[in-house]
């Protein structure tokens, strides 16, 4: 059983991510020389964190998404990000196809399919050792 | 899995949000393991059973009994 401490922390981390991609877009555009799209960029991520924070209050699914502490909506969230993964593998596989079709190398869909493959297989024995 | 957790918990005069808090889990959850469309994991199980001071199998039941 989790303490009150320790869940508070722990449904923060979502939305401390987000703000802190915020500030990582902020000065990667700023050292772009694009710091409008930066500032607005972090808005977004904030509104974003304050957005969760906020629909956190009125509903269970994103609380249980943030703070993981009911076992069902884990399992949909894992779930729901293996469909995800699914869905972003699609598109690089159909990118990559027809990158060399054109004649191209295939980068960086080639990289980001091997990056995705190496991470399944890695998973796989890892999980397999851990039990 | 069929189980019984809807009559037990009506029996204690709970409702779906009281048992929820009791168990840290959601309201949804209480709700899709009483409607059957959720199992439970075996702590959360063992759980449900020991707060209704019983065991598992009397709340659970295998489909194929």
């Amino acid at each position: 059983m989790q303490t009150t401490s320790r869940t508070s922390r722990k449904y923060l981390a979502t939305p401390i991510f987000g703000v802190l991609m915020g500030v990582v877009y902020l000065v990667a555009l700023s050292v772009a020389g694009s710091p409008v799209y930066g500032v607005l960029a972090f808005g977004v991520m904030v509104a974003f964190s304050a957005a969760l924070l906020l629909a956190r209050r009125r509903s269970e699914t994103v609380r249980g998404l943030l703070d993981h502490r009911d076992e069902r909506i884990s399992a949909i969230d894992l779930r729901a990000t293996a469909i995800t993964a699914l869905a972003m593998i699609a598109v690089v596989l159909v990118a990559f196809v027809v990158q060399i079709a054109r004649g191209q190398s295939g980068w960086p869909y080639s990289m980001l399919g091997f990056v995705g493959g190496v991470s399944y297989v890695a998973a796989v024995i890892y999980l397999r050792i851990r039990g | 899995m069929r189980n019984d957790v809807r009559e037990r918990r009506v029996a204690k005069g709970l409702s779906q949000a009281d048992l929820a808090h009791r168990l840290d889990v959601s309201r949804q959850t209480i709700n899709s393991i009483e409607t059957d469309r959720y199992t439970p994991s075996l702590p959360l199980a063992i759980a449900i059973a020991r707060f209704f001071g019983t065991c598992v199998e009397e709340i659970f039941h295998a489909d194929h009994e």
